[in-house]
Formats: structure tokens, C-alpha cells, sequence
């Protein structure tokens, strides 16, 4: 190994670290360190004069190695390993020490964040000193896509997808493409046609030749990594079929909660208890009318049945309120005389356009009742003999105070969106992770909605969630645009500091392919030791630690480069105490 | 106890007033912009919740709509347009309805044909007995009515006559609203919850009632006192004309004129201006419709300021024509005086928008009633 020749950098950001650290004491204090060729500080490094310095001198000096203290490292580590970049150097023998959100904007005394700065800029020095120069890799990637669910969320993306001119595989496990969207008659808040926006959608689908519908279909595996996976599938039970590419969109959406569990609702032990997806049923069909085929002339509409209450669901499903006062202007239109009763628990209209159709549904002569979802459901039951009604139903209304009963002839449950049961099986199948609910998890919540953790793989529509159909889609087109633009690179940069088996050390106990998350190691028979997929890992370092036999290296955290750094960061504290 | 919806209640409703009440989501701006409702008796929100729900019988046993003056705070605050100061209104209207047994309220304010025809029935009665019953008795217009260049109001119209047909007159006005308040002293005091009121407090809170009656305290708490004042000129120059032709009339229609210091008089011209005043405010803030309370008018609210302005011009032309020594114009003026009168107070005081004269300060009376009020013991079973 060459010797280390460190460049030094201390950022005042602007007053942010200057005016807590003593910039000047800390640039002093490293200057003189073994390996440190030179120390300097400057108002702002990541400026383009201060990445200009590093750039000078690296080329001047000749310098091997640097340090910047400065920011997080998620803000500028990128910046600083680009600038060495271009100056030549291997952009991983950087390192950055944190003496702003570790430091500065945490400590009140001058003194001590000075020496803290001191002890964490000595540290990066130490680790800085064990860098090893890692190459950037990539994989080529397949241009056919894999969307597993024909929703509209995965036709979206289908159709994206294809009128790029590139290959998709849509695969659905029922008989038919259209999702729950073709359950509904109209869509909120315009009162649309679902049906006329859907069925030309199949329409446009099937008869697109870069897509290839496999409807009945079931997935048995999935295998590969980013830019190059396999599956094998079942048409009909049929024999397997085997298809290549190189992402996956995952558009499984969710299912109707069943509400009979909800024993204050009777459901199914009362006809007239419909949930929302029985009701959509009746308006496709044209008629609302009672099992006893009367018109009803009260007819109430229960929200968060099974949503935001800790015995079933605990999140919103976000649908069923606009959904509800859909219903309002449906009945209304059917049955102008009939009392609707909006039984809720608080009314949420936060999207585009919600609002006001919230404003313009209350003035179409319909009642809402507010209950308390966490003390006590509206109770239903059968109505008396004398009662010119079919139930009644009994509940707390908050926002009178009063005990009050409802009389109704036709009870629509808003039943919560939950996961399908199988989706464990696609999970596993794909490799991604549920949260709690059983929704798929996001790569970012925020910054990377539609990406997950495994490379390649996509979640798009309910399945990441409960949402509507504006957000489904956009989520759909969202994930096309991703993968069309590694699709359109051709290849994909992988993750460079990954772990790497030493061969000889590894005993075969096979406790870094139980631990790992990413099912990137596997167990090579013949060589008799774990292999890790560099493709597949994300270089978490959870084998690494894990390994009893230390035959792991996680590149970037070697022990030794580890071990330097704490090293570091105690040395000063031996001098002062 | 749970009661039952009554969802028709509320189409009910709707006929005695325009407001989308649906429309409100309970955010109550309106309960704390007003500056009457207070703890315990808060409005407006509660009240358009029990109106939306159509619960009848807490909307009955309610004081809180006589509690409300009408500012308008709570409309012009409103951020869903549900205007709650009409609802107050309109539930004024209703509880009107609801405590005059005789249905004849409900009747005249959810039908103009009602109404203006019982309206009419009692002008065409006042005609006829000036022009068929009293000549028929022998009081004709003769000679000696128009002799002398005087007026002889009290023979034309024999005051005894007179006299003991306005008592009459106000024996049922005040038999039917007193019967009406004891209504509503049983729906509000008597049937409601599981408390009593005391004797002694309904003694030691009597003063409230009478207090209310005169000042109106309440009124002036709205932030626009104007409106006190206008209300309680005409309030006074009602009363005050009220009580002097119903109990002091030989001694306020005399056919001597006066000389004009003397308190018969003095007090006229300032009944005459303090309705006026009041009645002027009325139907120019109706007409320009400008302030919330004036913007919505039941017809009920014009029938009755047109009735008064009516009578009120004829009065002072009776005055005019007498003080002129004109009988003929005197006596047409007080035939049409009469007829306007007569049915605005049969129909206004007892079963319309008069009837708040009494409703408001004993709803203000049973409130503080309301407040001292003591569970009642309940037989543990």
C-alpha cells in the first residue's frame, strides 16, 4: 500500500459550525498528525471554490486521501466524492466527519464542540488511512417488465410501458383485467362513469401487442436480481411457463374488509346490511331495492367499518368517506323522498375537489350522525313489529350529546380496503417486506413512494396502501417512468460496498444467509462456504457482524478501518483527562 | 333513554324559514361568535344539531331560541353559508306554533291563504259593524255627529261599547297567550329531564321576568346597540298605546281636545314617535336588506309591520282630522283604523310575530328557572 498522504477540511458553513466550533483550533490541532499533508478550513466547502480547493490540491500535492469535516454525509458525501473524482483519485478513499448536526447545532459550549470536532476529525483521519479503492459496477438490464395484477394500477403501468415499445408481461390471478375499479358504477368526486373509464382501458390492453395478458395465472417463483429476473408461472394449473426480465411492478391491490365479525352490525345475519361493494352491485344493476324488493325509504351509510378502530384496522382507508357521499348523490338521484342518514366518525376530504363535494353533498337534504369510533359502534337491530321500519339503529350521537335511534329499511356498511391474504406469497416471491397492515413497504415513504428496498421490484396502487384511483394511477405511471429510464440506460449501477466471503475462513454455519434480509448470500455445495450475490446486496453489514468465524468483510467497514476510527475518536480523550 | 329521529320534522321546519341548515358541519363559530349564548344555554350550533336530527321534543323544551336577538354575528360567520341566525328565527316561528294549542299559529305561518284570510275575515267583521251592527242599535251617523263643526269620536264609536270590546278583546289575546305560556312553561320547566323548581325560586327570579319585559337587557348585548334603541322605542310606544286604549281609553279619547302639555297628549305623540322610529328602522332595513337580521322576510315579518304601519298612520290621522274639527274624514279614518287594528292584534299577538312580546321574557324567566333547578328524587327500584 502506498503511503497516505491526507488532506484535511474544516467547513465553517457559513456561522452554522463556525460559530459553535473554533475552525481554526480544529485545522491546527490535525495539521500536524502523521499522514496529514495538509489541514485547511474555508466558509463553505461544498461551494464550488471549496470543491475547486480539494480538486488543486489533490493534483498540487499529491494528495491520496481526504477528509472533510463538515455537514452529514447525506447531504455532501456525494459532492466531496464526485470533486475527487475528478481530480483523479478513487472516490471512495474520502471521508467525511459530522461536526454540524453532530456537533455544532447540538452543543451550547464553545470549548467542548471544539474538542469534539477535534476527537471526530481525528477519527476520519485514522479510518481515512484504511480506504481501499472500490469500483463502480453495473448490470445490464433486461428491457421486458413483469406487472403482477391487472388493476388499474397495473394496466396503467402496462400501457406506459408498452407505448414505449417495450415488452410487458401482465399477469392476473382471476379470470378477467379491471381490478376493483370495474366493481364500481361511478367514481368520486365528478361522479363519472367507472365503467366508461375502465373498460376501454382493458380494451387497449388486451389488444396492445407488446403487452402479453396471462389471466388465471398464479406466480410459483421468482428469481434473479435487478435488470435480470426469472419467473415461473401457472396458466389455468397449467404446466409452468417461464419468462425473463428485468423489473417488476407489483399492482396486487387490496380486497373488502368482511364486516361480519363487527358483531354490532349483524351483517349477514340481516339482509338489508349490505356492505359497499353489495351496494355498487345494486347501482351497476340499476335498482335499489330491499331483499324484499321495496324501495327503502330510510337508508343509513356507516363509515370506517372496520377502519381507525383498534379491534380491526387501525388506519383509514381513505376512499370510504367520498365514497359515502357519492352514495348520497346516487340514492338521492333514485329515490327523492328516501331520509339518508351519513353515520360517521369524522368526515375526511382531503384530496382535490373533496372538499367541495363534501360542501355540495351536504345540501342534498341527507342527515349526518357522528359516533364515537373508540367508545361505542352504532348498534343495528330488528325493528319492532309496530315500527314502520326494518331496523333500528341505536347509537351515541356526539355532536347533540344524544342517545338516539335511527330508523332504517337498508343498512351500506363502508367496509375498510385490507390486503389480500395471498399477498404473503408474492412477497415472498418478489422479495420485498409488509409493514403491520400487510401493505407493501416503500423504498422512502416520502422521497421514494413507488421503489422498494430490492432493486427492480416496484409497488404501485392499494397494495402499497389504501388510496383512490387518481393516486393509484399516478403511483402506475411513477414506477413506468423509473423503469423505463434504467430500461433506456441499459444498464443499472449496483451497490459497491458489499460484503465478500473469505472462502478460506468460512466454516459453512450458514448464519449470514439466515440473517441476511436481502436473501443475497447463498450456500455454494461444492466450495463448501456462503456466496454472496454483489448484485443482490445492499451491503447493510448484517452478515458481516454476524459471522462467527469473521469470514465476512463488508467492504468500506472493515474491522480495520472500524477499529481506526474509534481508535481516533478516544485518542484525544486520552491527552485531555 | 334514546329517542327516535324524526327526519319528516325537519321538512317541517323548513316551512318557517330559508336557511340550508344542512349545509352547517357543526364547527360551532357561531356559538362562540355570539355574544348571548352562554353555559349551559348554548346556541347556535346545538340547535341547528337537534333541528338537522328532528328531535321534537328537545327542540320544544328549548329556551335558547328566545334567548337570540337576531344580530346576524353568527350568519355573517358562518363558513358553510348554513345561516343559523334564520334558524333561531324560524324556530321561534315554530316554537310559536307549537305552544298555540288552538294550531291556528302553525296554520298562519305555513299558509299566506290562512293567514291573510283570517286577516281579512276579522277587517270585513269591523266593517260590517260599523256600517250594519252599530246603526242597526241605533248609533247612525246623524246629524248631530257632524253638526257644530265638531268631532264626537265617542259618539260615533260609543266608547262604552268600544271600551268593553277592546277589554273583551284583551281578555282573549291574554287568555290565549297566557294559556300558551303555561304551554310553554310545561314543555320547557315542567316535562323536561329529571329536575324541579323550587317555589321560592320561581318567587325570587319573578323580578327577571319583568325586568326583561321593560329593558331588554339581552337586546343591548348584541354589538350593534342601534338596534336596542329602534326595538325599544317601539316596544315602549306599543305598550304604552296599548295600555291607554284598552285600560285608560275615556281618559285618552276624549272629544274635548286638550291643550298639548297635557299627558293624554304628551303620551300619544310619544307612543306615536316611538313607533315610528322603530317601525321606520323595520322596513327600511327590510327593504335595503342589508344587515343579516333584516335579510330574510317571512311574510308573516311584513304582514305585521305593514298592519302596524297601517294603523299607526291612521291613528295620526285621526288625530289631525279631530284637532281640525274634520268629522267625516275622523270617522273614515277610525273605521280603517279599527279594521287594521283589530285583526293585527287577534292574530298577531296570540299566533304571530307579536306573540314574543310575552314569549321572550318568560323564556328569559325559565332559563334562570332552568338554572336553579334540583334533580328530582328518583325511586330506587
Amino acid at each position: 500500500m502506498e503511503e497516505p498522504r491526507i488532506g484535511v477540511y474544516v467547513c465553517w458553513c457559513g456561522t452554522n459550525i463556525a460559530k459553535m466550533v473554533d475552525v481554526e483550533a480544529v485545522t491546527n490541532e490535525v495539521k500536524t498528525l502523521p499522514n496529514v499533508v495538509l489541514a485547511k478550513n474555508y466558509k463553505y466547502m461544498c461551494s464550488d471554490p471549496g470543491q475547486d480547493l480539494i480538486i488543486k490540491d489533490i493534483k498540487l500535492q499529491n494528495l491520496n486521501r481526504v477528509v472533510v469535516a463538515a455537514c452529514s454525509p447525506r447531504i455532501h458525501e456525494l459532492t466531496f466524492r464526485t470533486a475527487c473524482e475528478k481530480a483523479g483519485i478513487n472516490p471512495y478513499l474520502f471521508e467525511m466527519a459530522n461536526i454540524r448536526e453532530q456537533d455544532s447545532w447540538v452543543h451550547t459550549d464553545r470549548t467542548e464542540a471544539t474538542n469534539k470536532a477535534i476527537d471526530l476529525v481525528i477519527a476520519a483521519i485514522r479510518r481515512v488511512r484504511y480506504h481501499e479503492p472500490l469500483q463502480k459496477r453495473s448490470v445490464n438490464v433486461n428491457p421486458a417488465t413483469l406487472i403482477i395484477g391487472g388493476g388499474i394500477s397495473g394496466m396503467i403501468a402496462a400501457l406506459e410501458i408498452a407505448n414505449a415499445g417495450k415488452q410487458v408481461y401482465l399477469i392476473e390471478k382471476s379470470d378477467h383485467l379491471g381490478g376493483q375499479v370495474l366493481k364500481f358504477d361511478l367514481t368520486f368526486p365528478h361522479l363519472s362513469s367507472a365503467q366508461q373509464m375502465i373498460r376501454p382501458i382493458i380494451q387497449r390492453v388486451m389488444s396492445n401487442p407488446k403487452i402479453s395478458v396471462f389471466l388465471d395465472t398464479e406466480i410459483i417463483e421468482v428469481s434473479g436480481y435487478i435488470g435480470n429476473f426469472k419467473t415461473l408461472i401457472t396458466v389455468n394449473g397449467n404446466n409452468p411457463v417461464e419468462l425473463a426480465f428485468g423489473n417488476i411492478i407489483a399492482a396486487v391491490g387490496l380486497k373488502p374488509f368482511d364486516p361480519s365479525v363487527i358483531k354490532e352490525y349483524n351483517y349477514k345475519e340481516f339482509p338489508d346490511v349490505i356492505t359497499s361493494f353489495e351496494f355498487e352491485e345494486k347501482l351497476l344493476a340499476g335498482k335499489i331495492l330491499t331483499v324484499y324488493g321495496k324501495e327503502p325509504r330510510n337508508i343509513a351509510i356507516i363509515h370506517c367499518v372496520g377502519s381507525r378502530n383498534k379491534n380491526y384496522h387501525e388506519y383509514c382507508s381513505r376512499v370510504c368517506c367520498m365514497a359515502a357521499l357519492k352514495y348520497v348523490h346516487q340514492i338521492r338521484a333514485a329515490l327523492p323522498f328516501a331520509n339518508i342518514f351519513e353515520i360517521y366518525a369524522d368526515m375526511r376530504a382531503y384530496g382535490k375537489g373533496h372538499e367541495e363535494f363534501y360542501a355540495l353533498t351536504t345540501h342534498k337534504q341527507n342527515i349526518f350522525l357522528m359516533y364515537d369510533q373508540q367508545k361505542q359502534l352504532p348498534v343495528i337491530h330488528q325493528a319492532d313489529r309496530s315500527d314502520d321500519c326494518n331496523m333500528i339503529i341505536e347509537m351515541n350521537e356526539l355532536l347533540s350529546g344524544q342517545s338516539i335511534e335511527v330508523p332504517v329499511d337498508m343498512v351500506i356498511l363502508m367496509v375498510n380496503m385490507e390486503a389480500h391474504e395471498n399477498v404473503k406469497q408474492v412477497v415472498r416471491a418478489i422479495g420485498v417486506s409488509l409493514c403491520g397492515n400487510q401493505f407493501f413497504i416503500e423504498k422512502h415513504p416520502k422521497l421514494d413512494p413507488v421503489a422498494t428496498t430490492t432493486g427492480g421490484v416496484f409497488i404501485v396502487g392499494t397494495c402499497q396502501g389504501p388510496k383512490d384511483i387518481p393516486d393509484s394511477v399516478a403511483q402506475a405511471r411513477a414506477a413506468a417512468a423509473r423503469i423505463l429510464a434504467t430500461v433506456a440506460q441499459g444498464s443499472v449501477p449496483v451497490e459497491v460496498t458489499t460484503a465478500a466471503v473469505n472462502e478460506l475462513l468460512c466454516c459453512g454455519c450458514r448464519t449470514c444467509i439466515k440473517v441476511c434480509p436481502y436473501t443475497a448470500i447463498s450456500y455454494d455445495e461444492i466450495k463448501k462456504a456462503s456466496v454472496v450475490n454483489e448484485v443482490l446486496c445492499k451491503g447493510c453489514g448484517t452478515c458481516g457482524s454476524a459471522c462467527p468465524a469473521g469470514a465476512i468483510v463488508s467492504k468500506h467497514f472493515t474491522d480495520f478501518q472500524i477499529l481506526s476510527e474509534i481508535e481516533g475518536i478516544m485518542s484525544m480523550s486520552y491527552k485531555t483527562s | 333513554m334514546s329517542t327516535r329521529l324524526q327526519p319528516e320534522l325537519r321538512n317541517q321546519l323548513m316551512q318557517y324559514g330559508i336557511g340550508d341548515w344542512n349545509a352547517c358541519y357543526h364547527c360551532g363559530t357561531c356559538t362562540a361568535i355570539c355574544p348571548l349564548s352562554e353555559k349551559g344555554f348554548l346556541f347556535p350550533r346545538k340547535k341547528i344539531r337537534l333541528m338537522q336530527m328532528g328531535l321534537k321534543n328537545e327542540i320544544e323544551s328549548s329556551v335558547e331560541p328566545w334567548l337570540c336577538y337576531y344580530c346576524g354575528d353568527c350568519t355573517n360567520t358562518c363558513p358553510r353559508d348554513a345561516n343559523p341566525g334564520e334558524l333561531m328565527m324560524s324556530l321561534r316561528r315554530y316554537l310559536t306554533a307549537i305552544y298555540d294549542w288552538t294550531g291556528l299559529s302553525r296554520k298562519f305561518y305555513t299558509s299566506k291563504i290562512w293567514e291573510l284570510g283570517f286577516i281579512l275575515v276579522f277587517a270585513a267583521l269591523v266593517i260590517i259593524a260599523f256600517l250594519v251592527l252599530l246603526p242597526s242599535m241605533g248609533y247612525t251617523l246623524n246629524k248631530e255627529l257632524t253638526d257644530e263643526g265638531g268631532v264626537k269620536i265617542n259618539s260615533f264609536a260609543p266608547i262604552n261599547i268600544i271600551e268593553t270590546f277592546d277589554w273583551t278583546m284583551a281578555i282573549v289575546v291574554a287568555g290565549l297567550l297566557i294559556s300558551n305560556i303555561l304551554r310553554m312553561y310545561y314543555k320547557i320547566i315542567w316535562k323536561h329531564g329529571n329536575t324541579k323548581v323550587t317555589a321560592w325560586v320561581h318567587i325570587r327570579e319573578f323580578w327577571r321576568l319583568v325586568f326583561n319585559f321593560a329593558v331588554q337587557p339581552k337586546f343591548g348585548k348584541c354589538e350593534d346597540k342601534r338596534y336596542w334603541v329602534s326595538h325599544w322605542l317601539l316596544m315602549s310606544g306599543y305598550t304604552i298605546m296599548f295600555i291607554v286604549i284598552v285600560v285608560y281609553l275615556p281618559w285618552f279619547q276624549t272629544e274635548k281636545i286638550l291643550p298639548a302639555w297635557h299627558p293624554q297628549r304628551i303620551l300619544g305623540y310619544y307612543a306615536t314617535f316611538g313607533l315610528l322610529i322603530g317601525l321606520f328602522v323595520a322596513i327600511t332595513g327590510r327593504m335595503r336588506r342589508k344587515d343579516v337580521k333584516f335579510y330574510f322576510s317571512h311574510v308573516s315579518d311584513w304582514l305585521f309591520l305593514v298592519m302596524l304601519t297601517l294603523t299607526v298612520i291612521t291613528g295620526i290621522l285621526i288625530h289631525i282630522f279631530r284637532i281640525n274639527g274634520m268629522p267625516y274624514a275622523t270617522y273614515i279614518s277610525y273605521i280603517t283604523h279599527m279594521t287594521v287594528l283589530v285583526p293585527m292584534i287577534l292574530i298577531e299577538v296570540p299566533f304571530s310575530k307579536w306573540s314574543h312580546l310575552a314569549y321572550r321574557p318568560f323564556a328569559i324567566y325559565f332559563q334562570h328557572l332552568k338554572r336553579y333547578a334540583v334533580p328530582r328524587k328518583t325511586k330506587h327500584l
